[in-house]
């Protein structure tokens, strides 16, 4: 592969990361309009999961992975009985649900990251899981974010079929467009609300997952991952599930290239440059409707 | 009659209050030793490996025994830990109230080059010796502050003992990467005086942010260059980072070299003993640099459940080590503890140490290499518990 092609290559497969990092909030703030600013926190959450399950009973974290979903998905269910149930039916518009789904998304961060804190300490942790190189047409790239990056796709894609394509994510759009003109064509908003917050948990839990094989994981972790997601998510298009699987991987190339032609310190000016740029251009981000 | 119960229960609130006071004073027997240190943020993975677990394990061994000795007198020790956050702001405040409401006896030093330079003035201030063991820089020696002692060895130093180990086994030329951070500037400057001075050729060096996630790219473009070494001035991300990705692409140099976190016990099991054998990194000692040595490891294992890091956490326990003797030689006067503290050789962990101003001047700079499971110390000769292995073996 030549040299140009391996550099695009990677950037692809970090912009991977980035957009399954996306995954989860795009479904909760994109599509609900619930800011969970501790999405983060969850994915770490996910992270440490996995590595408990590995580190103490040798299970693959592909196996876990499943287990992993299921576990945040049902917290999900709890937490969004506990916090955010009261918001979204109280609040008389979208803009009040996020607002106030921000404040109570910040009680969240503190309340998870501390709880890790008690329960497994601020060292650092990590385990060594699929860290072979493989070979592409003579590049060479980690097994372990290659599987990151198969994932994203393949979670993002099947994200857009589900929406596009079936009745629930029909229900989904509706709810979303109109909460009183779906539950007037049947929709059970009561029910759809709390699974699909649920299923933005368990992606987030999935993501989490999926980095711990990658980079080492520590409670404080998660902060970083939600700005990138806000980040993705922002320039993609809110609750756009192509959108955010090329705002990462635009958002990755754009590094990759960078860091070649200048400096890896300019990463953070690129990246924004980027999104300004898009926001310049597209003020609802790339994939907007 | 109102007025006359008010009065009783003034009195009775006063004789209550007598009665308390003996209890109180006993308390204040106890040495009060006052920090604010990283339990949760960012800074928190580097504390809690380096830090505070020996912090915890030195009151409670000098507790088991009957207490700190207080020139002659046994005094049990009664630690105020605060939580600072990773926070800049919470951990001068914390000091301040350590310092002067709650009147500590001593202090402890807090997490980081940024936090110790912090504190520095209130420490001078108020008259309270830090023997801080993870600040390093040339700017902190530089001012010269009488209560500020340095117990790492300064970048210089540490760059000076790569580039002669590179000298050594004449290495002309490398490729630099450093986190833009204070650390990774000042090693970055050091570094490339010790280079020049040596002449050894840095092909490209460049810059990375603290929370990249790919760093293949630059790792490509220097493997392209063919260097003698690769030097990572980084922080643990970066340093986990740059091992797994040199290794995918296979860039293998003969020398190897990362910073921050090469010397937590993490990093080998994170990556795996075999993946990071012949890496190179910043470290002072291991269990067999000595008899001491063996035991501060042993104890910290039992006590923890975890090793200690190969480099700060050894140092921190010689500081913990230097202010025992203070106190026992010459009370609670902080005056005269730093006075001890400045003119004396010290007898720990790590070996003889003096200072010169804030400097450890007795600890020489060293270069350590992960060689089946341990992080052997391998320049310079005379602290070696093993040889190098050069050229680094291939990636596994």
């Amino acid at each position: 592969m030549g040299f140009w092609l391996e550099l695009a290559a990677s950037g692809l497969i970090t912009g991977g990361i980035y957009a399954v990092v996306a995954i989860g909030l795009n479904l909760q703030y994109g599509l609900m309009r619930i800011m969970n600013i501790s999405h983060g926190e969850f994915l770490m959450l996910g992270a440490y999961l996995t590595w408990l399950a590995h580190t103490t009973l040798q299970t693959n974290p592909i196996v876990f992975l499943p287990v992993v979903a299921l576990a945040l998905f049902v917290l999900g269910l709890v937490v969004y009985r506990l916090c955010f149930q009261r918001i979204a039916r109280t609040a008389p518009a979208v803009e009040v649900i996020e607002a106030r789904s921000l404040l109570v998304g910040f009680g969240l961060m503190f309340f998870v990251q501390n709880a890790v804190y008690l329960a497994w300490g601020a060292d650092l942790r990590g385990y060594s899981f699929m860290a072979e190189p493989v070979d592409i047409l003579g590049a060479r790239f980690m097994a372990n974010r290659l599987l990151v990056f198969g994932v994203a796709v393949a979670a993002s894609l099947g994200l857009l079929a589900l929406l596009r394509w079936t009745m629930i994510g029909k229900a989904v759009r509706a709810m979303m467009q109109s909460p009183t003109g779906a539950q007037l064509v049947g929709v059970d908003t009561g029910i759809l609300h709390p699974v699909v917050f649920g299923a933005g948990l368990a992606l987030a839990g999935v993501a989490g997952s999926l980095l711990s094989m990658v980079y080492e994981i520590s409670p404080s972790m998660g902060e970083p991952y939600t700005i990138t997601a806000l980040i993705v998510i922002t320039l993609g298009g809110l609750g756009s599930a192509i959108g955010s699987l090329l705002g990462g991987f635009l958002l990755g190339l754009v590094e990759a290239f960078g860091m070649h032609f200048t400096n890896p310190s300019l990463k953070m000016v690129l990246s924004y440059g980027v999104l300004v740029a898009v926001l310049l251009a597209r003020p609802r981000g790339l994939f907007a409707r | 009659m109102k007025r006359s119960t008010a009065i009783k229960e003034i009195a009775v609130a006063l004789t209550a209050a007598a009665m308390l006071a003996p209890a109180a004073a006993a308390f204040a027997q106890d040495v009060r030793i006052g920090y604010a240190i990283a339990r949760t943020g960012p800074w928190a993975a580097g504390s809690q490996v380096t830090q505070e677990p020996n912090y915890i394990m030195w009151a409670e061994q000098i507790n088991a025994a009957g207490g700190l000795n207080v020139g002659g007198k046994k005094r049990k020790i009664e630690l105020i830990g605060l939580d600072d956050r990773s926070n800049m702001e919470t951990v001068v405040r914390s000091y301040e109230k350590l310092m002067t409401s709650d009147k500590v006896d001593l202090i402890l030093p807090p997490w980081g080059t940024g936090a110790n330079f912090a504190i520095m003035p209130l420490a001078q201030k108020h008259g309270y010796p830090m023997l801080s063991c993870t600040a390093t820089g040339r700017k902190l020696v530089a001012m010269k502050n009488p209560y500020f002692f340095a117990l790492l060895q300064q970048p210089d130093i540490m760059m000076d003992a790569l580039a002669e180990y590179m000298v050594a086994r004449k290495v002309k030329t490398a490729t630099v990467i450093h986190v833009d951070e204070l650390f990774g500037l000042e090693q970055f400057t050091a570094l490339e005086a010790s280079m020049k001075a040596k002449g050894i050729r840095i092909l490209e060096k460049k810059s990375y942010p603290l929370g990249i996630k790919d760093l293949s790219p630059v790792l490509k473009d220097m493997q392209a260059k063919k260097p003698d070494a690769f030097i990572g001035l980084t922080y643990p991300p970066g340093t986990f980072l740059s091992t797994g990705q040199s290794k995918a692409i296979g860039f293998n140099p003969k020398i190897f070299y990362l910073a921050v976190g090469t010397a937590f016990p993490v990093y080998r099991d994170k990556m795996t003993p075999a993946t990071v054998e012949g890496v190179m990194g910043l470290g002072t000692w291991n269990p067999k640099s000595g008899a001491a040595a063996q035991a501060y490891f042993d104890a910290h294992v039992k006590r923890w459940k975890k090793e200690p890091d190969r480099w700060a956490s050894a140092h921190c326990w010689a500081g913990l080590q230097i202010l025992q003797a203070a106190v026992e030689k010459v009370g609670l006067d902080r005056k005269k503890i730093r006075d001890y503290i400045a003119n004396t050789t010290h007898d720990t962990v790590i070996g003889e140490m003096r200072f010169k101003g804030s400097e450890n001047v007795s600890t020489p700079g060293v270069v350590s290499q992960w060689q089946s499971g341990e992080f052997e110390v391998v320049w310079p000769p005379q602290r070696a518990t093993s040889v190098a292995l050069f050229p680094k073996p291939n990636w596994k």
